[in-house]
Protein backbone atom coordinates (compact mmCIF):
# COMPACT_ATOMS: atom_id res chain seq x y z
CA UNK A 1 0.00 0.00 0.00
CA UNK A 2 1.04 3.73 -1.12
CA UNK A 3 -0.76 5.86 1.38
CA UNK A 4 1.96 6.99 3.68
CA UNK A 5 3.92 8.13 -0.08
CA UNK A 6 0.20 9.78 -0.89
CA UNK A 7 0.17 11.87 2.63
CA UNK A 8 3.33 13.14 1.98
CA UNK A 9 2.52 14.56 -1.84
CA UNK A 10 -0.73 15.73 0.00
CA UNK A 11 0.99 17.56 2.71
CA UNK A 12 4.14 18.93 0.08
CA UNK A 13 1.41 20.63 -2.16
CA UNK A 14 -0.57 21.96 0.84
CA UNK A 15 2.23 23.12 2.16
CA UNK A 16 3.72 24.99 -0.86
CA UNK A 17 0.15 26.75 -1.11
CA UNK A 18 -0.36 27.75 2.26
CA UNK A 19 3.46 29.34 1.69
CA UNK A 20 1.92 31.02 -1.66
CA UNK A 21 -0.93 32.30 0.60
CA UNK A 22 0.10 33.41 3.45
CA UNK A 23 -1.91 30.90 5.31
CA UNK A 24 -0.44 30.28 8.97
CA UNK A 25 -3.10 27.65 9.79
CA UNK A 26 -4.87 24.71 7.56
CA UNK A 27 -8.00 23.50 9.34
CA UNK A 28 -9.47 20.88 6.48
CA UNK A 29 -8.06 20.00 3.50
CA UNK A 30 -10.37 18.75 1.08
CA UNK A 31 -9.55 15.59 -1.49
CA UNK A 32 -11.75 13.87 -4.23
CA UNK A 33 -10.80 10.22 -4.60
CA UNK A 34 -12.75 7.94 -6.83
CA UNK A 35 -14.01 4.53 -5.70
CA UNK A 36 -11.40 2.68 -8.21
CA UNK A 37 -8.31 4.65 -7.48
CA UNK A 38 -7.10 1.81 -5.30
CA UNK A 39 -6.36 4.23 -2.04
CA UNK A 40 -7.66 2.69 1.36
CA UNK A 41 -9.45 5.75 3.20
CA UNK A 42 -8.45 4.91 6.72
CA UNK A 43 -4.76 4.49 5.61
CA UNK A 44 -4.33 7.88 4.16
CA UNK A 45 -6.18 9.32 6.95
CA UNK A 46 -3.77 7.36 9.25
CA UNK A 47 -0.83 8.53 7.70
CA UNK A 48 -1.90 11.81 7.27
CA UNK A 49 -2.90 12.72 10.92
CA UNK A 50 0.89 11.41 11.67
CA UNK A 51 2.79 13.38 9.45
CA UNK A 52 0.48 16.13 9.27
CA UNK A 53 0.69 16.45 13.32
CA UNK A 54 4.94 17.22 12.07
CA UNK A 55 4.16 20.44 10.11
CA UNK A 56 3.66 23.76 12.01
CA UNK A 57 0.68 24.68 9.45
CA UNK A 58 -0.84 21.13 9.20
CA UNK A 59 -0.97 20.29 12.77
CA UNK A 60 -4.28 20.82 13.52
CA UNK A 61 -5.78 20.41 9.79
CA UNK A 62 -7.63 16.69 8.98
CA UNK A 63 -8.60 15.18 5.68
CA UNK A 64 -12.16 15.44 4.62
CA UNK A 65 -12.61 12.66 1.74
CA UNK A 66 -15.07 12.92 -1.04
CA UNK A 67 -15.54 9.49 -2.46
CA UNK A 68 -16.55 9.74 -6.19
CA UNK A 69 -18.47 6.35 -8.16
CA UNK A 70 -16.98 4.81 -10.59
CA UNK A 71 -19.26 5.83 -13.56
CA UNK A 72 -18.86 5.59 -17.06
CA UNK A 73 -20.81 6.91 -20.18
CA UNK A 74 -22.90 4.91 -23.09
CA UNK A 75 -23.37 6.54 -26.11
CA UNK A 76 -26.36 4.30 -27.64
CA UNK A 77 -27.77 5.34 -24.47
CA UNK A 78 -27.21 8.71 -23.99
CA UNK A 79 -26.87 8.04 -20.29
CA UNK A 80 -23.93 7.42 -17.63
CA UNK A 81 -23.87 4.08 -15.29
CA UNK A 82 -21.91 2.35 -12.62
CA UNK A 83 -19.01 0.52 -13.51
CA UNK A 84 -18.80 -2.41 -11.35
CA UNK A 85 -15.66 -3.87 -10.81
CA UNK A 86 -13.83 -2.24 -13.29
CA UNK A 87 -15.96 -3.59 -16.38
CA UNK A 88 -17.00 -0.81 -18.32
CA UNK A 89 -20.05 -2.05 -20.14
CA UNK A 90 -23.29 -0.82 -19.88
CA UNK A 91 -26.21 -2.53 -17.78
CA UNK A 92 -28.84 -1.42 -20.37
CA UNK A 93 -27.62 -2.03 -23.66
CA UNK A 94 -24.45 -4.31 -23.24
CA UNK A 95 -21.95 -2.09 -24.82
CA UNK A 96 -18.56 -1.52 -23.80
CA UNK A 97 -17.53 2.22 -23.07
CA UNK A 98 -14.32 4.30 -23.30
CA UNK A 99 -15.52 6.85 -21.92
CA UNK A 100 -14.94 6.75 -17.59
CA UNK A 101 -16.60 9.88 -16.35
CA UNK A 102 -15.37 9.57 -12.33
CA UNK A 103 -13.66 7.37 -10.13
CA UNK A 104 -10.50 7.28 -10.46
CA UNK A 105 -9.77 11.35 -9.54
CA UNK A 106 -7.02 12.39 -6.93
CA UNK A 107 -7.57 15.39 -6.44
CA UNK A 108 -6.76 17.89 -3.99
CA UNK A 109 -9.53 20.38 -4.26
CA UNK A 110 -8.97 23.21 -1.53
CA UNK A 111 -8.30 24.09 1.94
CA UNK A 112 -10.01 25.33 4.92
CA UNK A 113 -7.90 28.33 6.80
CA UNK A 114 -7.90 29.62 9.55
CA UNK A 115 -5.64 32.40 11.81
CA UNK A 116 -3.38 31.24 14.21
CA UNK A 117 -5.24 30.79 17.18
CA UNK A 118 -2.09 31.38 19.50
CA UNK A 119 -1.08 34.74 18.45
CA UNK A 120 -5.06 36.01 18.07
CA UNK A 121 -5.80 39.48 17.42
CA UNK A 122 -5.58 39.65 14.47
CA UNK A 123 -8.61 40.41 12.17
CA UNK A 124 -9.59 37.63 9.70
CA UNK A 125 -11.16 37.87 6.05
CA UNK A 126 -14.90 36.91 6.40
CA UNK A 127 -15.96 34.90 3.82
CA UNK A 128 -20.24 33.82 3.49
CA UNK B 1 -14.08 29.61 7.21
CA UNK B 2 -12.29 31.04 4.67
CA UNK B 3 -11.63 28.34 1.99
CA UNK B 4 -8.50 28.61 -0.78
CA UNK B 5 -8.82 26.79 -3.93
CA UNK B 6 -5.61 24.29 -4.68
CA UNK B 7 -7.04 21.98 -7.74
CA UNK B 8 -4.04 19.34 -7.91
CA UNK B 9 -3.49 16.32 -8.43
CA UNK B 10 -2.17 14.59 -5.25
CA UNK B 11 0.85 13.68 -6.82
CA UNK B 12 1.18 16.31 -8.72
CA UNK B 13 4.88 16.64 -7.72
CA UNK B 14 5.21 13.61 -9.36
CA UNK B 15 3.23 14.53 -12.13
CA UNK B 16 5.47 17.32 -13.29
CA UNK B 17 8.78 15.20 -12.79
CA UNK B 18 7.19 12.93 -15.14
CA UNK B 19 6.58 15.80 -17.66
CA UNK B 20 9.69 16.64 -17.51
CA UNK B 21 11.39 13.06 -17.88
CA UNK B 22 8.80 12.52 -21.03
CA UNK B 23 10.03 15.83 -22.54
CA UNK B 24 13.63 14.85 -22.16
CA UNK B 25 13.37 11.45 -23.68
CA UNK B 26 11.43 13.09 -26.58
CA UNK B 27 13.79 15.55 -27.10
CA UNK B 28 16.46 12.49 -27.27
CA UNK B 29 14.01 10.28 -29.70
CA UNK B 30 13.96 7.83 -27.10
CA UNK B 31 10.82 5.57 -26.64
CA UNK B 32 10.07 4.26 -23.27
CA UNK B 33 8.15 1.78 -21.77
CA UNK B 34 7.06 1.25 -18.27
CA UNK B 35 7.17 -2.77 -17.51
CA UNK B 36 4.83 -4.04 -14.58
CA UNK B 37 4.43 -7.37 -13.13
CA UNK B 38 3.99 -9.38 -9.86
CA UNK B 39 6.90 -10.70 -8.57
CA UNK B 40 8.74 -13.39 -10.53
CA UNK B 41 6.35 -12.89 -13.43
CA UNK B 42 9.32 -12.62 -15.93
CA UNK B 43 10.26 -9.14 -16.44
CA UNK B 44 14.04 -9.24 -16.40
CA UNK B 45 13.62 -12.63 -18.83
CA UNK B 46 11.66 -10.78 -21.44
CA UNK B 47 13.98 -7.68 -21.43
CA UNK B 48 17.00 -10.29 -21.49
CA UNK B 49 15.56 -12.17 -24.29
CA UNK B 50 14.17 -9.26 -25.93
CA UNK B 51 17.99 -7.40 -25.93
CA UNK B 52 19.43 -10.23 -27.35
CA UNK B 53 17.39 -11.04 -30.01
CA UNK B 54 17.42 -7.37 -31.46
CA UNK B 55 21.22 -6.59 -30.97
CA UNK B 56 22.27 -4.56 -33.50
CA UNK B 57 18.60 -3.46 -34.65
CA UNK B 58 17.31 -1.79 -31.57
CA UNK B 59 19.17 -0.17 -28.89
CA UNK B 60 17.80 -0.82 -25.76
CA UNK B 61 18.46 0.52 -22.38
CA UNK B 62 16.98 -0.83 -18.91
CA UNK B 63 16.27 1.24 -15.85
CA UNK B 64 16.08 -1.86 -13.33
CA UNK B 65 14.10 -0.99 -10.51
CA UNK B 66 14.23 -3.64 -7.54
CA UNK B 67 13.81 -3.26 -3.48
CA UNK B 68 17.28 -4.72 -2.61
CA UNK B 69 20.43 -6.03 -4.81
CA UNK B 70 21.85 -5.28 -8.33
CA UNK B 71 21.16 -9.08 -9.12
CA UNK B 72 18.68 -7.97 -12.31
CA UNK B 73 20.98 -4.74 -13.44
CA UNK B 74 23.91 -7.25 -13.67
CA UNK B 75 21.84 -10.07 -15.73
CA UNK B 76 20.72 -7.21 -18.18
CA UNK B 77 24.60 -5.80 -18.05
CA UNK B 78 25.45 -9.68 -19.70
CA UNK B 79 23.00 -9.18 -22.32
CA UNK B 80 23.86 -6.32 -23.29
CA UNK B 81 21.93 -3.51 -22.55
CA UNK B 82 22.46 -0.24 -21.01
CA UNK B 83 21.75 -0.09 -17.48
CA UNK B 84 20.55 1.91 -14.25
CA UNK B 85 20.02 0.19 -10.84
CA UNK B 86 17.04 1.81 -8.93
CA UNK B 87 17.31 0.40 -4.93
CA UNK B 88 14.46 1.46 -3.24
CA UNK B 89 15.13 0.46 -0.04
CA UNK B 90 12.42 -0.96 0.63
CA UNK B 91 9.30 1.16 -1.88
CA UNK B 92 7.24 -0.86 -3.34
CA UNK B 93 6.60 1.14 -6.36
CA UNK B 94 9.05 3.72 -8.46
CA UNK B 95 8.60 7.03 -8.47
CA UNK B 96 9.20 9.53 -11.62
CA UNK B 97 12.42 11.30 -8.90
CA UNK B 98 13.85 8.39 -9.09
CA UNK B 99 13.59 7.54 -12.97
CA UNK B 100 14.70 11.47 -13.68
CA UNK B 101 18.38 10.40 -11.88
CA UNK B 102 18.67 7.23 -13.85
CA UNK B 103 18.52 9.35 -17.06
CA UNK B 104 21.89 11.26 -16.06
CA UNK B 105 24.14 7.79 -16.12
CA UNK B 106 22.43 6.57 -19.31
CA UNK B 107 23.62 7.83 -22.49
CA UNK B 108 20.55 8.66 -24.35
CA UNK B 109 22.09 9.53 -27.54
CA UNK B 110 22.64 6.23 -27.94
CA UNK B 111 19.13 4.73 -27.42
CA UNK B 112 16.11 3.65 -29.59
CA UNK B 113 14.71 1.93 -26.48
CA UNK B 114 14.36 2.73 -22.78
CA UNK B 115 12.57 -0.20 -20.86
CA UNK B 116 11.58 1.00 -16.83
CA UNK B 117 11.47 -2.59 -14.74
CA UNK B 118 8.64 -1.57 -11.88
CA UNK B 119 9.09 -3.76 -8.67
CA UNK B 120 7.71 -6.99 -8.62
CA UNK B 121 4.28 -5.58 -7.42
CA UNK B 122 0.36 -5.62 -8.99
CA UNK B 123 -0.54 -2.77 -6.92
CA UNK B 124 1.26 -0.28 -6.27
CA UNK B 125 3.04 0.74 -9.65
CA UNK B 126 -0.18 1.15 -11.40
CA UNK B 127 -0.51 4.94 -9.52
CA UNK B 128 2.71 6.82 -10.35
CA UNK B 129 3.55 8.05 -13.57
CA UNK B 130 7.30 7.67 -14.60
CA UNK B 131 7.33 9.55 -17.70
CA UNK B 132 6.64 6.63 -19.92
CA UNK B 133 5.01 6.74 -23.58
CA UNK B 134 3.17 3.06 -22.61
CA UNK B 135 2.82 0.81 -20.16
CA UNK B 136 3.33 -3.16 -20.65
CA UNK B 137 2.07 -5.62 -17.47
CA UNK B 138 3.74 -9.11 -17.46
CA UNK B 139 1.27 -11.89 -15.93
CA UNK B 140 2.65 -15.85 -16.27
CA UNK B 141 0.96 -19.12 -15.90
CA UNK B 142 2.48 -20.04 -12.41
CA UNK B 143 0.55 -17.63 -10.89
CA UNK B 144 -3.29 -18.27 -11.06
CA UNK B 145 -5.62 -17.21 -14.21
CA UNK B 146 -7.50 -14.77 -12.09
CA UNK B 147 -4.89 -11.59 -12.09
CA UNK B 148 -6.44 -9.46 -13.84
CA UNK B 149 -10.24 -9.48 -12.21
CA UNK B 150 -8.06 -9.23 -8.76
CA UNK B 151 -6.10 -6.63 -9.76
CA UNK B 152 -7.98 -4.80 -12.04
CA UNK B 153 -6.14 -1.11 -11.26
CA UNK B 154 -2.54 -2.30 -13.10
CA UNK B 155 -4.87 -3.78 -16.12
CA UNK B 156 -6.50 -0.79 -16.88
CA UNK B 157 -3.69 1.38 -16.68
CA UNK B 158 -1.55 -0.35 -19.43
CA UNK B 159 -1.80 -0.27 -23.19
CA UNK B 160 -0.18 -3.91 -23.51
CA UNK B 161 -0.31 -7.46 -22.20
CA UNK B 162 2.20 -10.03 -22.46
CA UNK B 163 1.59 -13.53 -21.38
CA UNK B 164 4.57 -15.50 -20.48
CA UNK B 165 5.64 -19.20 -19.35
CA UNK B 166 3.56 -20.48 -22.07
CA UNK B 167 5.83 -23.47 -21.89
CA UNK B 168 4.35 -24.56 -18.28
CA UNK B 169 0.67 -24.92 -19.48
CA UNK B 170 0.48 -28.28 -19.74
CA UNK B 171 2.03 -28.24 -15.50
CA UNK B 172 -0.76 -25.70 -14.34
CA UNK B 173 -4.60 -25.34 -14.60
CA UNK B 174 -4.14 -22.26 -16.08
CA UNK B 175 -6.85 -21.01 -18.79
CA UNK B 176 -5.09 -18.36 -20.83
CA UNK B 177 -8.67 -17.20 -22.58
CA UNK B 178 -9.82 -16.28 -19.17
CA UNK B 179 -7.05 -13.72 -18.62
CA UNK B 180 -7.60 -12.73 -21.80
CA UNK B 181 -11.35 -12.43 -21.58
CA UNK B 182 -10.77 -10.62 -18.05
CA UNK B 183 -8.10 -8.47 -18.82
CA UNK B 184 -9.84 -7.00 -21.86
CA UNK B 185 -13.25 -6.56 -19.97
CA UNK B 186 -11.04 -4.47 -17.68
CA UNK B 187 -9.56 -2.58 -20.85
CA UNK B 188 -10.96 -3.50 -24.30
CA UNK B 189 -8.32 -1.75 -25.90
CA UNK B 190 -5.86 -3.37 -24.40
CA UNK B 191 -2.58 -5.61 -26.76
CA UNK B 192 -2.60 -8.86 -25.65
CA UNK B 193 1.06 -10.81 -26.61
CA UNK B 194 1.59 -14.62 -25.18
CA UNK B 195 4.79 -16.04 -25.37
CA UNK B 196 7.30 -17.95 -23.37
CA UNK B 197 11.26 -16.37 -22.69
CA UNK B 198 12.18 -19.92 -21.69
CA UNK B 199 11.26 -21.69 -25.72
CA UNK B 200 11.05 -18.76 -26.97
CA UNK B 201 7.76 -18.85 -28.74
CA UNK B 202 5.79 -15.80 -29.72
CA UNK B 203 8.87 -13.85 -29.16
CA UNK B 204 9.45 -12.93 -33.08
CA UNK B 205 5.86 -11.41 -32.66
CA UNK B 206 6.95 -9.71 -29.70
CA UNK B 207 10.05 -8.18 -31.11
CA UNK B 208 8.83 -7.02 -33.97
CA UNK B 209 6.22 -5.28 -32.21
CA UNK B 210 8.92 -3.55 -30.13
CA UNK B 211 10.74 -2.51 -33.25
CA UNK B 212 7.38 -0.88 -34.29
CA UNK B 213 7.38 0.57 -31.27
CA UNK B 214 10.51 2.05 -31.25
CA UNK B 215 10.10 3.21 -35.14
CA UNK B 216 12.75 1.25 -36.26
CA UNK B 217 10.96 -1.83 -37.86
CA UNK B 218 11.11 -2.16 -42.01
CA UNK B 219 7.20 -3.37 -42.58
CA UNK B 220 3.85 -2.45 -41.34
CA UNK B 221 3.89 -4.78 -38.34
CA UNK B 222 2.55 -2.95 -36.23
CA UNK B 223 -1.08 -2.94 -37.77
CA UNK B 224 -0.87 -6.62 -37.49
CA UNK B 225 0.31 -6.81 -33.85
CA UNK B 226 -3.04 -5.58 -32.01
CA UNK B 227 -4.98 -8.51 -30.05
CA UNK B 228 -2.58 -11.07 -31.31
CA UNK B 229 -2.29 -14.09 -29.37
CA UNK B 230 1.40 -15.56 -30.40
CA UNK B 231 1.40 -19.17 -30.54
CA UNK B 232 -0.01 -22.48 -28.96
CA UNK B 233 -3.21 -21.00 -27.55
CA UNK B 234 -6.09 -23.01 -28.03
N1 LIG C 1 9.52 -21.94 -17.49
C1 LIG C 1 9.70 -20.64 -17.68
N2 LIG C 1 10.33 -19.90 -16.73
C2 LIG C 1 10.48 -18.58 -16.96
C3 LIG C 1 10.01 -17.95 -18.14
N3 LIG C 1 10.30 -16.62 -18.06
C4 LIG C 1 10.95 -16.46 -16.88
N4 LIG C 1 11.07 -17.62 -16.23
C5 LIG C 1 11.68 -17.86 -14.90
O1 LIG C 1 10.91 -17.20 -13.90
C6 LIG C 1 11.76 -16.75 -12.84
C7 LIG C 1 11.54 -15.26 -12.58
O2 LIG C 1 11.91 -14.54 -13.75
P1 LIG C 1 12.43 -13.04 -13.71
O3 LIG C 1 12.67 -12.65 -15.11
O4 LIG C 1 13.54 -12.88 -12.74
O5 LIG C 1 11.14 -12.33 -13.16
P2 LIG C 1 10.93 -10.79 -12.75
O6 LIG C 1 9.54 -10.43 -13.10
O7 LIG C 1 12.01 -9.97 -13.32
O8 LIG C 1 11.08 -10.89 -11.17
P3 LIG C 1 11.26 -9.67 -10.09
O9 LIG C 1 12.15 -8.65 -10.73
O10 LIG C 1 11.87 -10.35 -8.92
O11 LIG C 1 9.87 -9.20 -9.83
C8 LIG C 1 13.19 -17.07 -13.27
O12 LIG C 1 13.56 -18.28 -12.67
C9 LIG C 1 13.06 -17.25 -14.79
O13 LIG C 1 14.03 -18.11 -15.32
C10 LIG C 1 9.35 -18.76 -19.12
O14 LIG C 1 8.88 -18.32 -20.17
N5 LIG C 1 9.21 -20.09 -18.82
MG1 LIG D 1 13.31 -8.62 -12.39
ZN1 LIG E 1 -26.15 1.43 -23.13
Amino acid sequence: MHELALAESIIEVVEARAEECGVQRVRTVHLRVGEASGVLVEALQAAFAMLASLSPVLAEARLAIEISPHRAWCEPCASSFAVEDFIARCPACGTWSTRILSGTELQILDMEVGADTQQGGHEQAHNG
Amino acid sequence: MPRVTIARHILAANEEVAAEVRQRLAAAGVRCINLMSGPGAGKTTLLERSVARLRGRLAIGVIEGDIETSLDAERMEAAGAQVVQINTRGACHLEAQMVRDALEALDLQRLDLLFIENIGNLVCPAAWDLGEDLRVVVVCTTEGDEKPAKYPQIFAAAQVLVLNKLDLLPYVDYDPERVRAQALAVNPGLQIFALSCRSGEGLDTWCDWLLAFAGKSSGAAVSEAPHAMGGAVS
